[in-house]
């Protein structure tokens, strides 16, 4: 494809080939060459191979052409008349010479009349560009309008806050009736009947325990886990929520025909080796798992009221244990945690996105229950329409999710993730940005809603005030399609954006725009591959530091680097290195 | 029985004519029988006879079995603008703009081009009248610059076409008008292209010729209007090349003043008749011409008739490169379904924009480059191409498929192919 002058500069020092027949005496233009951005395609695919004599864009652009060329011929010197030959620079790399040694925003200065500081030990061709609204909003506008009262002080206000009480679980047994004494936690055996009757598409229930030394076992495929969290006082996001360490609820299921349901990839197998421990949204290395597989009628695995009837059993038998730990005494708790919502005024505005599954048949989830991390009192997303919902920093971390997602193991997000996502704490904690809120958004089936609802979020993201936004997804292919229409829809609206997913070989991304060019791969398989073991590929703490790293670098104007046409997980541990 | 002839209602760019006549009305060559509603020209009688039918879409003249001599010639004739106007000239290239809306302009001293370029291939009406009658067409020229105020006029032909150039050397007598020798390169006979080959200005897609004070008008156009103005005479016939698989043999035939409503099957049989299974008839040329049905009528813009060869069967999986140039996609469309094959996928070259419905090139005949089409098509799973390029686009797309292993064809092979013609692929 022939090029634009604009794009021929920004391609000065990437090989010049003509797009096309090119005739003898021909000034060489923009026009004449070959878009650089498709080059690796054309060398994969044998079009083109590229002499190491071969001349810059830089080089050709004005030169004469000395005999006809056909299409993709790489351009030599042996070609043109009045070539000026290439002079080789020296490199400076070594001593430091051309890095950018530290970024710092000044925090004792108000933000929008801050200061960026560039130290740099040496610099030569440096090219420095600054977005006009850089000048424009900060510091032309805070000296000459300074006493307009625009310049928001540093300062932070915590708006809200929400205790959490953890009790540490010792042993957890079947027994005849529920109770938590001592460390010790019994599930009545009973409840595995009684909770048939919270639908009638649970034909059988069944419940046993795995402690950590036990768990080379054969499991059906995890549909989720659950954490046991009760609320004391007040609602959820707010007041006192009591939380028991060390155990966690593993969901499993099969319809009557023996179909494995939320089979779309499938963790099947030995508990030891198909789930990555100490992941957000697994069971840590020491939980002891209540494992729940409930069997539903059959035919029904693939459909909302299927999988949506076995979580409802599944949480009958938690709320009875949530009664009782609403009882454990505070005195008893071995951790007390006091998370505040807090208002940093003066910082950037930023809001994170997490699109959530929302294609209905099993794809689902359930928003603000009554219980933390419950099913009652929730409303399903499909239901909602798969518009965008916004939680508060605390609503989430009390367990306003509770997933029904069914994607491939290893990058489903469970609701265990939701309960301690660990992109919410990075971005919470980060004094240097606001985080307001985070907006969950479905990733509906049809294309026309995929764009409604991406539509919605811009709207509500212009309507925030915001000066960035991280979007992350779950699974990979179609939810991928939401994904690049919810950063466009962000980010054409000067919003700035950062993109998680994992991709890396197997998810590789189907589409893309100008606005995704600042995003974080979470894969954590040698190969690249959905591994089919749970929670593997899932946003992990340094994948969330990078996130906000990014994030941070792209607000402060500075460009980032193309990413690589093929993954490679060298660029995310190079990437991991800048995070300190 | 005595013949019939079909008159369409619309045979220009613009809105459907009036009928002016009725039913059971006798009438002559070069009778006025419809009149433009808007944008349009009037049609005239190509027959002498009787009105027997009127719909929507034609008038259906019963011709008489004796055909007089010479034709109703116009009245209400004023100036050169009014003359053409009477007589219904429109391009007769195969546009069909009105020409009396096209010159009522004031170049400023511009040029007046004369487009002698007949650039589809298989045509040579225009040549032949190029060679035969160089003065109808010289003095057309001179009328449309008189008529537009140009200082200039200028005869865009191929520099192939020697025998025309000098029958055209003969009769210019002025020295404002000039020959331009153009390379023998599809699009060339493209209005913009012209323009960026003759002036040297490109114009935008959605720019008239006037942007760069020029006219373009087509010789044959240019022969009517010294017919209108010099004998008083409308309209009434068309020039057409007959070629294809035809029992006279493969080579191109032109036929001069063919009356209007004149079939397609009749011209053929005049021809010599088709010569065994054939794959379709295409109206116009090989690139842009479309299928027609055999009893199809002539009209004011046909210019080919090529009886093509039956289709290449092809079972592969299909990916079709859509240029302005050429074929559009429908028609692409068509030539895959009747080859058999199914479509992988469909792009359109990076320089065709849509204007008004239709697709236009950026820079006609100047190839910005197939290669990320070409990729994308294959990734689409196409394993054969069908293109419907320019010259030069043709020529890039042929640097690239045959090193994916991906065999191609163009829109306009089965009418090459059945004339023994070089196919459009890579230039020499």
């Amino acid at each position: 494809m022939s090029i634009t002058k604009e794009s021929a500069n920004q391609h000065k020092n990437d090989p010049a080939i003509v797009c096309c027949r090119t005739t003898k005496g021909t000034v060489i233009s923009p026009s004449d060459l070959e878009d650089p951005a498709i080059l690796p395609d054309l060398e994969e695919s044998g079009l083109v191979t590229i002499p190491e004599n071969v001349l810059k864009i830089g080089q050709v652009i004005g030169a004469k052409l000395l005999k006809d060329i056909d299409g993709l011929t790489p351009i030599t010197a042996d070609l043109l008349e009045g070539i000026i030959e290439e002079k080789k620079e020296k490199s400076n790399v070594e001593n430091g010479g051309n890095k950018v040694e530290k970024v710092s925003g000044n925090k004792e200065a108000t933000f929008s009349g801050g200061f960026v500081r560039l130290s740099v030990d040496q610099m030569n061709g440096v090219n420095l560009e600054f977005p006009v609204e850089v000048l424009n909003s900060g510091l032309i506008k805070a000296s000459s309008q300074a006493p307009a009262g625009k310049v928001e002080k540093i300062e932070d206000e915590t708006v809200n806050t929400l205790k959490r009480r953890e009790f540490a679980v010792k042993k957890v047994e079947l027994g005849k009736e529920t109770s938590f004494k001592n460390g010790v936690l019994v599930i009545r055996e009973a409840l595995c009947k009684e909770a048939l009757k919270a639908d009638p598409l649970t034909k059988k229930i069944e419940m046993d325990i795995i402690t950590p030394d036990n768990r080379h076992q054969y499991s059906n495929t995890i549909m989720d886990v659950i954490p046991i969290a009760a609320k004391v006082e007040g609602g959820l996001g707010n007041g006192i929520t009591n939380i028991m360490n060390d155990v966690v609820f593993i969901l499993t299921g099969l319809d009557e025909n023996g179909l494995q349901v939320h089979e779309f990839g499938s963790c099947e197998g030995y508990l030891d080796e198909k789930i990555s421990y100490g992941k957000p949204g697994c069971p840590d290395q020491k939980d002891i798992m209540v494992r729940v597989h409930v069997t539903i009628a059959a035919n029904t695995g693939m459909e909302r009221r299927g999988p949506y009837a076995a979580h409802k059993a599944c949480d009958v038998i938690i709320q009875e244990i949530r009664e009782v730990l609403k009882k454990a005494s505070a005195s008893e708790a071995v951790k007390e945690e006091v998370c505040n919502e807090v208002v940093r005024h003066g910082r950037p505005r930023v809001v994170l996105v997490k699109e959530i599954m929302g294609q209905g048949a099993m794809h689902d989830n359930v928003m603000l229950p009554t219980e933390p991390a419950g099913v009652l009192g929730g409303r399903q997303n499909v239901d909602l329409g798969n518009v965008p919902v916004v939680l508060s920093a605390n609503e989430v971390r009390d367990g306003g999710i509770h997933a029904l997602t069914c994607i491939g193991p290893a990058s489903k997000e469970d609701t265990r993730h939701y309960f301690r996502e660990p992109l919410l704490e990075a971005m919470a904690n980060d004094e240097e940005i606001n985080l307001v809120g985070v907006v969950f958004i479905g990733s509906p089936q049809v294309n026309d809603e995929k764009t409604f609802v991406a539509k919605r979020l811009g709207t509500l993201a212009g309507t925030m005030n915001i000066e960035g936004a991280i979007v992350t997804t779950e699974g990979f292919g179609n939810n991928h399609i939401d994904f690049a229409l919810n950063i466009e829809e962000i980010g054409k609206r000067g919003i700035n954006v950062v993109g998680v997913t994992y991709a890396a070989y197997q998810g590789q991304l189907v589409v893309g725009n100008q606005y995704m060019d600042a995003m974080i791969e979470v894969n954590k398989d040698a190969g690249g591959f959905e591994s089919e073991i749970l929670g593997e590929n899932t946003i992990c703490p340094e994948d969330a530091d990078r996130a906000v790293l990014m994030l941070k670098t792209k607000m402060a104007g500075i460009p980032i680097e193309a990413a690589d046409r093929k993954w490679d997980n060298a660029v995310i541990q190079a990437n991991q290195k800048l995070v300190k | 029985m005595s013949k019939l002839y079909k008159i369409l209602l619309k045979q220009h760019i613009g809105a459907v004519n009036k009928p002016v006549i009725s039913v059971g009305d006798f009438v002559r060559k070069g009778t006025l029988i419809a009149e433009p509603s808007g944008l349009g020209a009037n049609i005239h009688s190509s027959i002498d006879g009787r009105v027997k039918e009127i719909d929507k879409d034609a008038i259906f003249i019963e011709a008489d079995k004796v055909q007089r001599e010479g034709f109703q010639s116009l009245d209400n004739t004023g100036s050169i603008i009014d003359t053409i106007k009477a007589a219904g000239i429109v391009g007769m290239g195969g546009a069909g703009f009105p020409t009396h809306v096209k010159l009522n302009v004031h170049l400023n001293g511009g040029v007046v081009i004369a487009n002698a370029v007949e650039c589809e291939p298989l045509l040579v009406h225009n040549m032949k009248q190029i060679i035969e009658a160089p003065e109808l067409i010289y003095k057309g020229l001179c009328y449309a610059m008189e008529a537009s105020n140009a200082k200039r006029g200028v005869f865009a032909i191929k520099a192939k076409n020697k025998e025309a150039i000098a029958a055209l050397q003969k009769v210019i007598k002025k020295d404002n008008i000039q020959i331009a020798e153009l390379p023998d390169m599809y699009p060339m006979g493209e209005e913009r292209a012209i323009i960026r080959e003759v002036l040297g200005q490109l114009l935008a897609p959605d720019q008239l010729p006037s942007a760069a004070d020029a006219v373009v008008l087509n010789v044959e156009t240019l022969s009517r209007i010294t017919e209108a103005i010099e004998q008083k005479r409308p309209v009434i016939s068309k020039n057409i090349t007959i070629v294809g698989k035809l029992k006279s043999g493969i080579e191109s035939k032109a036929f001069m003043d063919v009356p209007i409503g004149t079939t397609v099957r009749e011209l053929i049989e005049a021809a010599g008749g088709i010569d065994g299974e054939y794959g379709e008839i295409i109206m116009g040329g090989p690139f842009t011409g479309v299928s027609v049905d055999i009893d199809q009528a002539i009209t004011k813009t046909s210019g080919g008739i090529i009886v093509t060869m039956p289709f290449m069967k092809e079972k592969r999986r299909m990916g079709l490169l859509v240029c302005a140039c050429g074929a559009n996609e429908q028609r692409l469309r068509e030539i895959a379904a009747k080859m058999g094959a199914s479509i992988a996928g469909v792009e359109k070259c990076k320089q065709a924009v849509e204007i008004k419905g239709s697709l236009k090139c950026e820079d006609p005949g100047n190839c910005p480059g197939q290669a990320e089409k070409v990729l994308k098509l294959k990734k689409d799973g196409a394993e054969v191409l069908l293109i419907s390029n320019c010259s030069d686009c043709t020529n890039t797309v042929m640097c690239v498929a045959p090193k994916l292993k991906m065999p191609i064809y163009h829109c306009t092979d089965h009418a090459m192919r059945t004339v023994n013609h070089s196919l459009i692929r890579r230039l020499k």
